[in-house]
């Protein structure tokens, strides 16, 4: 507890310092909390009031809390490794406790809470308002909210234990000086078995039922419980609770979290100084010896001058760190995957093809949102401590946040550009939207890009342990708010088109006015989104003092 | 070369450097001396841009670090007191970059030299996150000689270096002063600023307690033989006594 309490007053310390930044994303959340309140609200009346489904909406709201937990509990698991691993293994104060006399356990006890928070606590607190929400339309009792947030605490803790174990025992048996390489590599295996596992329930199979096969699936669902899931127990508990009764997988659940959490540690007292030590072994190969030249592909780059260099060091970093390179492989699994979901729901009918098209405009702008949180919104934090050199280097705040604006832009337009492209052409929609499609993926790509490089530069955290927790702050909060903004604005921009293209298919030509004026506001929409936050992050930037707030 | 003109740098109600104004020329090393909490630090990292100052002015080569940064710190090499580096680059990868970033034109001639010179050649292509304290302590000297800036400003110059490569870094400062260079440095070793420096300034609490030759400084307190050591306890000693009522 003694560690925890100066970790804690670390926390207060830096939010005391800097209470406006805090202040402001309590804000943010606040509003991301008050609007997923008022959707789970909407989402429960709809389903309590809808006449063919009213008889079994508990049911299904049951189940559907069940998904939801699922998802997060996953989405969790996705990230957990490599977290855990960063932070077991690889946070900065690891010295300072180790050389404490204190039992190597309970500084793995501190770590694992603070893995349990930098992995869990964002989708803990967006379940935390689905829960009251539900509370507050089934009028459940208080004892209901205790439950409920002790069930969500307890579901969590179950892949960050299991993560902590994993890490443990991959710190131990991995090749010396490989161990973060070899549980990077796991984690992304873990990553991708997910996304092909989430893939294979083939949810586009739902597209092709009649309206009474979906009523029966509907109903199939209602009655699905997989006894044996910890996000089931979860469920149960919340929803018995909120009838004022304590269910027995309650229990189970808390036992379940309890016994992993004792069994975590029982093999961290056996375990975690051993592999902290291996942790700290590095590669050394028998290096030639010499002037190396710089590779070919450097040279075209170089001659860019500063930002150039910034460039090549940004890739030879990428390239050899696996907590960069892994999250572009869960990426380009990600864009797999939307690429396959999105075609399989072409059919024969050219004015559904469109409708599919259509959409395909909005969910582009979510995908690329997505992507650029992970990808474009750390790379002026990945400098870490480092940024000292470009610091004190002849270098102007505005170069290096459009070294890094230029270094990740031509990744996320081939991502956007080529993922319009070939879900336009696999869906075979028609004219107007075949070039909709890749300008939309485009221009989000630019937008993204903009966004998160100058929302990153503004806030940076050149102190987080991995990239995965860069976006855990204010700024990150303010991208998503941001982006999901754009995604919406363009949506509403793309209507336009798509809604004349399936309304009355072959009037819509852009190069008309009205085609003009279309492209003319995507345009503006993006050179906006782009554009101010890279001055804003520049001018933040600039303002930046090391080691001071 | 380095001129701190009423240097004063406050983080919130704490002033941790007050009017400060001190110059360093070109030909001389000058030691920046004071007890922990002095500014020594803030006075650095004022002069190397990683700090905006709240009031006052720095000039390098006379170009002002606010108006002019780009040209002021193109005049600069740097060596801080925790040599934090890109661990996934090579030694040799990391002194191209900085030679690219400074636009030095013969950037790989320059590296080769510095690398030999501190007997970093064999461990030259290996990931920076192999090299021991010391090493990468060499290497970031040789990152800020690398484009032979007029003004170097080194932050605890000796830590984590080995007798050899002291004795070197020492002799290099002396050389670089004596070949028209200006050297700042800030250390707790008392010898090595006896040894290499034409000035001292001591701080204290944010102001400058005595500043001058050693033999100045032995002058003010009244002791022709006293010690650089004996000469810091007692001003400092002086400076921290409660004042008689």
């Amino acid at each position: 507890m003694t560690l925890l309490a100066m970790r804690l007053r670390g926390a207060w310390n830096g939010i005391s310092r800097a209470p406006g930044r805090y202040l402001f994303g309590a804000v943010l959340l606040s509003g991301v909390f008050v609007g997923v309140l008022a959707a789970t609200r909407h989402g429960v009346r709809f389903l309590e009031d809808y006449p063919a489904i009213g008889t079994i909406a508990g049911a299904i709201e049951q189940r559907s809390l069940e998904a939801l937990f699922t998802v997060l509990m996953l989405a969790v698991a996705f990230s957990v490794l490599t977290g855990a691993i960063a932070t077991l293994y690889g946070s900065h104060d690891l010295p300072f406790l180790l050389s404490l006399p204190v039992a190597p356990a309970r500084v793995f006890s501190l770590k694992v809470v603070e893995t349990y928070v930098n992995s869990a606590l964002l989708p803990a607190l967006f379940t935390v308002p689905v829960l009251v929400g539900l509370g507050i339309e089934h009028a459940a009792p208080p004892a209901y909210y205790l439950i409920a947030l002790a069930a969500l605490l307890a579901l969590y803790a179950l892949p960050v234990a299991l993560g902590a174990l994993v890490a443990l025992v991959l710190m131990r048996v991995a090749p010396a000086g490989r161990a973060k390489e070899v549980a990077t590599a796991a984690s992304v295996a873990l990553a991708a078995g997910l996304v092909l596992g989430m893939r294979a329930l083939r949810p586009e199979r739902l597209n092709q039922l009649t309206p009474t096969q979906f009523e029966e699936a509907l109903k199939r669902f209602a009655e699905l419980k997989v006894g044996w899931l910890p996000s089931t127990w979860a469920g149960e508990a919340v929803w018995r609770a909120l009838q004022g009764q304590v269910a027995v997988s309650a229990a189970v659940l808390a036992v379940v979290s309890v016994a992993l959490l004792a069994g975590v540690a029982r093999v961290a007292a056996a375990a975690y100084r051993a592999g902290w030590f291996r942790s700290l072994d590095a590669v050394t190969r028998p290096g030639r010896v010499g002037a190396l030249p710089a590779a070919v592909w450097e040279r075209p780059l170089a001659r860019l001058g500063p930002q150039g260099g910034v460039v090549v060091k940004d890739l030879r970093l990428l390239a050899r760190d696996p907590a960069q390179w892994s999250q572009i492989l869960v990426l380009v699994a990600l864009a797999g995957v939307y690429f396959i979901s999105t075609s399989s729901l072409a059919t024969e009918l050219q004015g559904l093809r469109d409708v599919v098209g259509a959409l395909n405009l909005v969910f582009l702008g979510f995908l690329l949102a997505g992507v650029g949180i992970r990808t474009a919104f750390p790379l002026v934090s990945l400098e870490g401590e480092g940024f000292w050199l470009l610091r004190t280097g002849p270098l102007r705040a505005r170069q290096i946040v459009l070294a890094k604006f230029w270094g990740s832009l031509p990744a996320m337009l081939l991502l956007g550009g080529g993922l319009g492209l070939a879900v336009a052409d696999r869906l075979g929609v028609s004219g107007p939207l075949t070039l909709a499609s890749p300008i939309a993926g485009l221009c989000a790509g630019l937008a993204m890009t903009g966004l998160g490089v100058g929302l990153g530069a503004a806030f940076p955290r050149f102190d987080a342990a991995s990239p995965a927790e860069v976006p855990l702050s204010t700024g990150g909060l303010l991208y998503m708010a941001l982006s999901i903004g754009y995604a919406v604005l363009a949506t509403l921009v793309w209507a336009y088109p798509s809604y004349r293209t399936l309304r009355s298919p072959g009037t819509f030509q852009w190069t008309s006015a009205e085609g003009l004026a279309v492209l003319g506001a995507v345009t503006l929409l993006t050179v906006l989104w782009t554009v101010v936050p890279l001055v804003y992050g520049s001018a933040r930037l600039d303002r930046y003092e090391s080691g001071v707030g | 070369m380095i001129d701190v003109e009423q240097l004063v740098k406050t983080y919130g109600r704490v002033t941790a450097v007050d009017g400060v104004s001190f110059r360093v020329e070109g030909g001389e090393v000058v030691a920046l001396l004071g007890p922990n909490g002095a500014g020594k630090s803030t006075t650095i990292k004022a002069i190397t841009g990683l700090l905006r100052p709240t009031r006052g002015r720095v000039t390098v080569g006379g170009h002002d670090l606010e108006s002019s940064p780009l040209e002021a710190k193109a005049l600069l090499g740097y060596v801080p007191d925790r040599p934090y580096l890109y661990q996934k680059l090579t030694g040799r990868e990391l002194l191209r970059f900085l030679a690219r970033l400074r636009r030095v034109a013969d950037g790989e001639a320059r590296a080769d030299r510095w690398l030999t010179h501190f007997g970093l050649q064999r461990s030259a292509n290996e990931l920076i996150e192999t090299y021991s304290h010391g090493m990468r302590q060499k290497l970031t000297f040789a990152a800020a000689l690398l484009h032979d800036p007029p003004a170097l400003v080194i932050d605890e110059p000796m830590v984590g270096l080995d007798p050899r490569a002291a004795h070197d870094v020492r002799r290099l400062m002396r050389q670089h002063a004596d070949e028209g260079g200006a050297v700042l440095l800030t250390t707790h070793s008392m010898d090595v600023a006896e040894a290499v420096s034409d000035r001292v300034l001591l701080l204290d609490r944010g102001v400058i307690a005595a500043e001058g030759r050693l033999e100045d400084l032995r002058h003010s307190i009244g002791r022709a033989d006293a010690s650089l050591e004996a000469i810091f306890l007692q001003l400092t000693e002086e400076a921290s006594a409660p004042v008689e009522p």
